[in-house]
């Protein structure tokens, strides 16, 4: 398995790769992405399994970053790792075809409850 | 601050602010709760602090400011990078660290807001004086002790 784990934040960044590890996919590939538009390009090239991305970024946003996927033909599990976990978001986040939206403050439980459905 | 809808706005935000930071910084700081309590009275961080906002902007726009020392930014980004006292830790990274609490902070204040708001991305200043003018709610928290100020200020269809 592989992930790309796109978020502006390097340290943010470290948090999620690390919260996968505690959640128990720790055997996974990594790879990086600083916003949506590296993210973009990288998961055409990578083919990763899972993106998890963040939704406020610069140059390109997590939304558009998950539209420009499934406009190039990809259709990569998408899971949003947010700040913003309105319904609203949510709704836009589901409607776009995410499959989850992880809302921060997170831990473990909170990984493994989203990702546990879709990746054994 | 004349009106009624933004002072009961004001209010509800400035009540989920210390529920929020103790949420933040036990899932992701601490590891376990109880490290972030409630402050009581005034903190002195005018000089030499960590500054890091967000804005949300929309039919009514909110700024939440985080401040503290620069001893406590860096304890802070050491414990969300999980690194040793002894490893070094830049500049960039303790910004980046703070400005993540400030995105948290934020990103859960929005989800109060009227729908059409939207979040700005961190801005954070090191070794920086004040410069905004008085806000209208400022949270004393004290982290293992130390302190650390958010402040919100809240304007109806004004610039922030």
């Amino acid at each position: 398995m592989k992930v790309l784990v796109a978020d502006d934040s390097r340290v943010m960044r470290q948090i999620v790769i690390r919260t996968l590890r505690q959640a128990g996919f720790s055997a996974w590939e990594v790879v990086q992405a600083g916003d949506g538009a590296e993210g973009l390009d990288t998961t055409l090239r990578e083919k990763p399994d899972l993106v998890l991305s963040d939704w406020n970024m610069p140059e390109m946003n997590g939304i558009d970053f998950l539209r420009g996927l499934r406009a190039a033909g990809s259709q990569v599990p998408f899971g949003f790792v947010t700040s913003e976990g309105s319904p609203q978001m949510r709704e836009l986040a589901e409607s776009e075809g995410a499959l989850f939206l992880i809302a921060k403050p997170f831990d473990a439980d909170t990984f493994e409850d989203a990702l546990r459905p879709h990746f054994r | 601050m004349t009106d009624t809808t933004t002072e009961t706005m004001t209010e509800t935000l400035a009540r989920s602010v210390l529920p929020i930071a103790q949420d933040l910084f036990s899932a992701m700081i601490d590891g376990e709760p109880g490290l972030l309590q409630a402050g009581t009275g005034t903190a002195d961080l005018a000089a030499g602090s960590v500054r890091a906002r967000v804005d949300i902007v929309g039919p009514t726009s909110t700024r939440a400011e985080v401040v503290t020392t620069r001893p406590t930014a860096d304890r802070i980004a050491r414990a969300l990078l999980q690194m040793a006292d002894d490893e070094p830790l830049s500049g960039e990274d303790v910004e980046d660290a703070l400005g993540e609490v400030a995105n948290v902070v934020g990103g859960n204040l929005k989800g109060m807001l009227p729908e059409g708001s939207s979040l700005t991305l961190p801005v954070v200043e090191l070794d920086e004086p004040a410069s905004a003018p008085a806000a209208d709610h400022d949270e004393l928290l004290l982290w293992r002790g130390e302190p650390l100020v958010i402040s919100l200020w809240t304007m109806n269809g004004e610039e922030l």
